[in-house]
Formats: structure tokens, C-alpha cells, sequence
């Protein structure tokens, strides 16, 4: 094995990596209404949304290459990497890769262990852009597109990123005002009933969306790494296996279910009832179909969000509480750039290191920082078993003792 | 930026439009068959005073929901097409108002 080969494997598995995170932080965007409402048992709901993504991948077979074109300038218009990045076997354009994955997995797991559900795209990006302007410059970075189309950073990820949750509110919000408006009169129980299926239908449209957008991702940053090394030729097409693997990964990833998202956005925003739960899942999915139709770049997890909120504005007299609300958007604000911090530091450390022993060390580095965050996961546990208890806003930890009072 | 302001905004009424016409009014066709059911149902399913029987079973309404249901899962359906023809590399062209698939240009 070559020595890029050997950061090849990294880059591949630390991909495959970030899909399966992506996967279990973005379960809660199709599922925690039904799940909050009690539609679909928690177990059930996960293992539906998880096939649901897996066929999603799987039907995603446009040519996803050029992602990365967006917001770094790693790659020519038709795909190939850069010449300048591929002398050594590619070991320049691989490490940026590696630290710009490392940077989206390990504020995954962060905002995972806060319960945030913040934006895997943008975790993606951040690491992206990070990693490309420690290593090429503040000239890498495709900030604001050629003025052709909607392009850049701005155009792709900030822009979106900003009038989407407040679209997808905007419907959900109407959405839910009308439902209530058209089954006044009906009995309670005869209604939740009847919505909770609509329900568990718009959610499984949500997965299925989710599998086609996200899956992709993954599967180009793969193939770009594969070509940079000289291992595919093509950018017309992607190799299977990386089609198969990049599925499975984003599949079990929504499995496992992110039970601490899943809670935050089913019980934490709003309490959340089976007609607002339809409504707000409509309006995703419909928000974000009609986006990927007109090339509207948006994140599933700002829509999810905005859409909650919005079925909690449309419902007379129902609760929403805006410091959880206000809490998810700093994580959103700060996402890209937290991400794009740890994508950098990451490269110049590979950097400094040099060669393999560089890639191995993030890699490590990355492997120790998912682990010690596992382990304070479990101190508070949130399983399929407690995803629902009621929400408690003070669930300050008692061992923060009052200044003075220590002895 | 201008130019990115521009082609957002110029992007962003026309998803909100559709969102709002899928997203919002969907829902509502099926609220309104929830509805329909109930007053086909009768009794039970509409709120009424203690004590009394409830409202007389509405044979129609069940007809009217269950049509309604019909024209809900067609918007389902058309939303799946969608997300398959794009992902073959096609998508649905709505050019002769009924939606058709064709290559990508």
C-alpha cells in the first residue's frame, strides 16, 4: 500500500462516518412529531424512517461529484480535481478532505450531545471551507458564485439557510389554522386518529426526501477522493460500492435514531398534537421537494424546525417555547463556522505532521473526541424508552451549587 | 451578493407558493375528509350534548371523504414521482398542466 492509499482509507471511512452521523442526526426531522404524538411507536418509527432513507439512497443515482463546487474551489466545472491538488497521489486534496470531514462529524456529535438539531449540510460545508482556506487560502472558497445562477456560500448555504425555516413556518403555520378550522365540530379522538395516519405518511415522504438529498453528499466527496488518488476515472458516474456503502451508512445511522434531537424537536418546541404533526411534516416535505425542484439548496433539519415552530404559531393557544427556539438558532448561526474552526485546525495539524502519520493522527484525534463524547452521552441517557417523559425546562444538573454555598 | 439576493428571492416566493398550495392545502383536503368521515359516521364521531345520541350517520359524507382521501394520496403520489424522476437523472415537467416526466436539460 502506497501512503495514499493508506489516506484513502481514512478519508473513505471517516465519509462513511459522517454519513452515519448525518443519518442519526437528522431522524428527528422526519419522525419526532410522529414519535411525540404517539403515531408511530419510537422503534417502529426509526426503523421505518431508516428503510425509507436507505431506498431514498439508493434512487439518488444523479451524479452528486460536483457538491463540493458549491463552496470550495477544490474541483474544475466538470468534476475532475484540481491538477494542482493531485500531485503525490492526491495527498494535498486528501487531507483537506479528511480534516473537513473530521470538522463536520465532531460538531455533529456535539450539537447530538446537546440535543441540538443542528444542520449536517452546514457541519459538512463548515468542515469543508475550514480545511480549504487553511490550506489553499481565503481564494479557495467560492464565497458568492459567478453571478450566473445561485452559487457560493452565500447562495447556497447562508441565504437558504435563513428564509427557509421561515417558509416552511410560513406553511406549516397556515396549514395548521386551516386543519383546525375544517374539523371543528369533530370529536377529538375521531380526529387524531385520522390524522395520525396522515401523519406517518407525509413523515415516511421526509425520509424518503431526506435519503435522496443527504446520501448523495457523501457518495461525491468519496469519488472525488477516489479520483484525486487515481482509483476511478469517470465523473459521469459513481462506483457501486460506494453507492451501497454511503446507503447502508446514512440507513443505520437513522436506525440507531437520534433520541436526543428526537426529544428536543417532538416534546422540547411545542407540544405537539396529531393535526399539527401532519401539518408540519406536510409542509416539509412540500418545502423541501419544491426546493430541490428549483435548485433551492436548503438543509432538511432548518426546515424540520421552522415548520415545528410554525405548527405550534398556527394552533390557538398552544405553547411554544421560544428559549428552545432561540437555543436551536445560535447552534444553526454558529454551525458553519465552529465547524470550519475544527476543519482547519485539523489540517494544519495533518499538515504539520506530514504525510500518513499526519492523516493517522486526526484521525485519531477524531476517534478520541467521538468517544469521550459517547461516554458523557451516557451520564443522561435519551433511548426509545424516555424520548417522550415530559419536558422540563429547568433540568439544570443539581450538582451546580450556588456560589458561596460551597464548603 | 446582489445577484445571489436576487436569485433567492426569486427562488424563495416560488417555493413558499408551492409549499403553500402542497404543503398547506393538501393537509387541508384532508382535514376536510376527516371531516366528511365524521359526518358520515355520525353519532360519536361529532361533538355533541351529553346525553343525547349525536347526529345521524350521513352516508354521502363517507363518499365525499373517502374522494377526498383519493385526491390527497394523487398529491402523495405525484410528490414520490417527483423524487424518483429526479433521482433517474429526469424530472416532471407541468408545461401541458398535466404533469409529465422528461429529461433534465
Amino acid at each position: 500500500m502506497t501512503q495514499s492509499t493508506v489516506i484513502l482509507v481514512l478519508v473513505i471511512v471517516t465519509a462513511l462516518g459522517f454519513d452515519f452521523t448525518n443519518g442519526f442526526h437528522d431522524t428527528a426531522n422526519a419522525m419526532a412529531t410522529s414519535i411525540a404524538t404517539g403515531a408511530l411507536r419510537p422503534k417502529v418509527a426509526v426503523a421505518l424512517s431508516g428503510a425509507l432513507n436507505l431506498v431514498g439512497a439508493f434512487l439518488s443515482v444523479e451524479v452528486a461529484l460536483t457538491v463540493t463546487n458549491a463552496v470550495v474551489k477544490l474541483q474544475n466545472s466538470n468534476g475532475t480535481p484540481k491538477a494542482s491538488l493531485t500531485a503525490d497521489g492526491g495527498e494535498a486534496l486528501l487531507l483537506i478532505i479528511l480534516a473537513g470531514l473530521v470538522g463536520g462529524i465532531i460538531w455533529n456529535l456535539l450539537t447530538w450531545l446537546l440535543g441540538l438539531p443542528s444542520s449536517s449540510s452546514h457541519a459538512l460545508f463548515g468542515g469543508l471551507i475550514g480545511a480549504t482556506v487553511a490550506g489553499l487560502g481565503w481564494a479557495g472558497v467560492n464565497w458568492n458564485g459567478n453571478g450566473t445562477k445561485l452559487d457560493g456560500v452565500v447562495g447556497k448555504v447562508i441565504l437558504p439557510a435563513v428564509l427557509s425555516p421561515v417558509i416552511a413556518g410560513i406553511v406549516a403555520g397556515v396549514g395548521t389554522w386551516l386543519i383546525y378550522r375544517a374539523v371543528v365540530g369533530v370529536a377529538q379522538k375521531y380526529t387524531d386518529n385520522g390524522f395520525r395516519w396522515g401523519q406517518i405518511g407525509s413523515a415516511s415522504l421526509v425520509s424518503l426526501a431526506h435519503g435522496t438529498n443527504d446520501a448523495q453528499k457523501t457518495m461525491g466527496v468519496i469519488t472525488l477522493a477516489l479520483i484525486a488518488s487515481g482509483h476511478w476515472t469517470s465523473t459521469s458516474s459513481i462506483p457501486f460500492w460506494v453507492k451501497v456503502c454511503c446507503a447502508l451508512a446514512i440507513a443505520m445511522g437513522t436506525y440507531l435514531g437520534g433520541w436526543r434531537i428526537i426529544r428536543t424537536l417532538g416534546k422540547g418546541l411545542v407540544e405537539i398534537a396529531p393535526p399539527q404533526g401532519m401539518a408540519a411534516e406536510s409542509a416539509s416535505a412540500a418545502v423541501i421537494l419544491a426546493s430541490s425542484h428549483l435548485g433551492f439548496a436548503l438543509s432538511t433539519t432548518h426546515v424540520a424546525t421552522g415548520s415545528i415552530l410554525g405548527s405550534g404559531v398556527g394552533k390557538p393557544g398552544a405553547q411554544v417555547r421560544w428559549r428552545v427556539a432561540g437555543r436551536m438558532v445560535s447552534a444553526w448561526l454558529i454551525t458553519l463556522p465552529a465547524a470550519a474552526l475544527v476543519g482547519a485546525l485539523m489540517w494544519y495539524l495533518g499538515d504539520l505532521i506530514s504525510g500518513v502519520a499526519g492523516a493517522i493522527v486526526i484521525f485519531l484525534l477524531l476517534l478520541g473526541a467521538a468517544g469521550y463524547m459517547y461516554l458523557r452521552s451516557r451520564k443522561e441517557p435519551v433511548s426509545h424508552e424516555n424520548v417522550n417523559d415530559e419536558w422540563d425546562e429547568v433540568t439544570t444538573p443539581s450538582e451546580r451549587v450556588p456560589a458561596g454555598s460551597a464548603n | 451578493m446582489g445577484h445571489n439576493l436576487q436569485f433567492t428571492f426569486e427562488a424563495a416566493w416560488k417555493v413558499l407558493l408551492a409549499g403553500l398550495v402542497l404543503g398547506a392545502g393538501l393537509p387541508l383536503l384532508f382535514a376536510l375528509g376527516v371531516r366528511s368521515l365524521a359526518w358520515g359516521a355520525g353519532g360519536d364521531a361529532e361533538t355533541h350534548a351529553a346525553g343525547s345520541a349525536g347526529p345521524k350517520a350521513q352516508p354521502i359524507g363517507t363518499v365525499i371523504g373517502w374522494l377526498l382521501f383519493a385526491v390527497v394520496l394523487a398529491g402523495i403520489a405525484l410528490g414520490i414521482t417527483f423524487i424518483v424522476a429526479s433521482g433517474l437523472g429526469k424530472q416532471l415537467s407541468f408545461e401541458h398542466v398535466f404533469p409529465t416526466i422528461v429529461n433534465k436539460h
